[in-house]
């Protein structure tokens, strides 16, 4: 109980501390819009015929470019919330020499992971909504009513995804001036998943790498219920390879952190950057 | 007396540079970005390009070349995104020397020397050249090897010279946004809202076709526009010197236009810093 009052409490810092620059809250919506949809909108609409986006039909099952392109948003965002909002701030504790002060607390090292991801999520999910908001508004985004069996995917791609950051904390923690890692890998990462374009187009030897990713089989069970996108593998098949690849990326992850957690303590580098 | 004081600040400017030269030695890790996203940004529109063109298919592609003027699409999108990395050395390059002389707490020293405003807006951003001249070899090669185009040599000789021409063009709208350190500090934020709105106004990742009427009539005052699109005709059109002649004398004039706006804005905001003390502030 102790533990989960601290996790929120972490968490509520983290909101309060976005909250107090607008412009970070605002660039948090305004940047995936015109940094990524609305660019990709105007270069998939280059190749519409007679206003219908023939060759995304031809590809996945279906031309609704905007749902596309906004649900991959969504899992560039949970990444991007993973390598930035959860890892990366291991390393903004380091810089501002608190994370010394913080590793001393009595709560348990994985609780201070945990309490980011919930703060993460929280301005995931802000931003989310905005984002949506704005597509159905201004560029004709409506989805299926089954978008809601998708669900179940979502949360267990969140899981995956702390699990993911556990790991990357604890590279963070190993490796310290970690921003052009963290930058490069949440790029890939999120290419990866599908949230650009479906994983078949990879060259063939990245294509072991997307189906080893929890978030390539949750991408693809979001367009599917919510688009009616044609499926990479049968959705049972997906839903299960999704918890198997979650089921080893949150163990892996702990316990990566915990032995980066000994190592540094034992190292004595916990205080350097 | 004029004349010593421009051998001087023409020293300056070297030994500006020449820090500049020697800081990018001393950190090499930072050298794998500028072979990780000149690659991989244009690799991944190419792919999203093949999905929305359902792999080829002609329909598709044709219409794509009814907006853009070619169904080069793996070029088309080398070109825009080598204009993509300019624009972030270029736009980020001056305000970024400045704003770095700030944070170090090193501004109001260098401001005190007797040398030209010039030189610490410009001095340590020469290197962006060899950043420039980098990027076009790496994606040459990225865009030969990972998708087979090969470049005409008159081709590339003639994209070097539009970009050589449109090269002041690009400082003084970098010089623009740096003198803005001076008055905001940290302007991080603008120029990534100004890298995205150019990135939308100049055809950098679609044509300009697809833009409404407002916005293709101010992509028309932008330098980045006339220089992908000469790039893109010298690349995939085969158009030859003649052709590109126009865009070369719009992109003259528009560097002309944008460093006399830059500099009155410098001199402008610096009176308006020296006044606040916002020189020694961060």
């Amino acid at each position: 109980m102790d533990e989960l009052r601290a996790a929120v409490a972490i968490a509520r810092k983290d909101i309060r501390n976005v909250s107090r620059y607008r412009f970070v809250v605002a660039s948090q919506v305004f940047t995936p819009l015109y940094q990524g949809v609305l660019p990709a909108l105007l270069f998939g609409a280059s190749f519409a015929v007679a206003g219908r986006v023939v060759g995304l039909e031809r590809t996945i099952g279906t031309a609704d470019l905007a749902g596309f392109i906004f649900l991959g948003g969504v899992m560039s965002g949970l990444v991007a919330t993973a390598f930035w909002a959860i890892a990366m701030s291991i390393r903004n504790e380091m810089e501002a020499g608190t994370l010394e002060p913080t590793w001393l607390t009595p709560t348990s090292r994985e609780v201070i992971v945990l309490g980011r991801a919930l703060g993460g999520l929280f301005w995931f999910a802000f931003s989310q909504i905005a984002i949506f908001a704005v597509g159905i508004a201004f560029f004709g985004l409506r989805f299926r009513p089954e978008i809601v069996l998708a669900l179940p995917a979502v949360a267990l791609a969140i899981v995956a995804m702390i699990g993911i950051a556990y790991l990357l904390a604890a590279v963070v923690l190993l490796i310290k001036e970690a921003n052009f890692f963290i930058d490069c890998t949440n790029f890939l990462f999120a290419v990866a998943s599908g949230a650009a374009f479906p994983v078949i187009l990879l060259p063939g030897v990245f294509q072991p790498i997307a189906f080893a990713l929890p978030t390539t089989y949750a991408m693809d069970l979001i367009r599917q219920a919510g688009l009616g996108t044609r499926p990479l593998l049968d959705p049972t098949l997906e839903y299960v390879a999704l918890l198997v690849t979650t089921a080893i990326a949150y163990p892996v992850g702990l316990w990566a952190y915990r032995r980066a957690d000994r190592r540094i303590r034992r190292l004595g580098t916990i205080n350097q950057y | 007396m004029s004349r010593s004081y421009l051998a001087g600040d023409l020293r300056a400017l070297r030994a500006a540079g020449l820090m500049s030269l020697r800081q990018i030695r001393r950190y090499p890790t930072n050298l794998m970005g500028t072979i990780f996203w000149p690659v991989l940004l244009p690799a991944v529109w190419v792919l999203m390009a093949q999905a929305y063109s359902g792999g080829g298919d002609p329909d598709a592609l044709n219409a794509f070349a009814s907006r853009s003027g070619t169904t080069g699409v793996t070029l088309f999108v080398f070109v825009g995104y080598l204009m993509y990395m300019w624009l972030s050395a270029l736009l980020w390059g001056p305000g970024t020397a400045l704003r770095q002389e700030q944070i170090r707490g090193s501004l109001e020293a260098v401001f005190l020397t007797p040398v030209s405003r010039l030189v610490p807006l410009f001095g340590p951003t020469l290197t962006n050249i060899v950043w420039i001249a980098m990027d076009l070899v790496v994606m040459g090669v990225a865009a030969w090897l990972l998708f087979g185009v090969v470049l005409s040599v008159q081709g590339m000789l003639l994209a070097l010279a539009i970009t050589i021409v449109g090269v002041p063009a690009m400082y003084a709208m970098g010089a623009l946004f740096g003198a803005g350190v001076l008055r905001f500090g940290e302007i991080g934020p603008a120029v990534q809202f100004t890298r995205g709105g150019l990135s939308m106004l100049c055809g950098i990742t679609f044509p300009i076709a697809m833009l409404p009427g407002w916005a293709q009539a101010t992509a028309t005052a932008m330098p980045p526009t006339y220089i992908v699109d000469g790039m893109r005709s010298a690349l995939l059109k085969s158009a030859g010197p003649a052709d590109l002649l126009p865009a070369a004398a719009t992109l003259l004039a528009l560097a002309v236009g944008f460093a006399g706006i830059a500099v009155l804005v410098f001199r402008w905001l610096e009176a308006s810093a020296r006044r606040s003390g916002m020189l020694g502030r961060y």
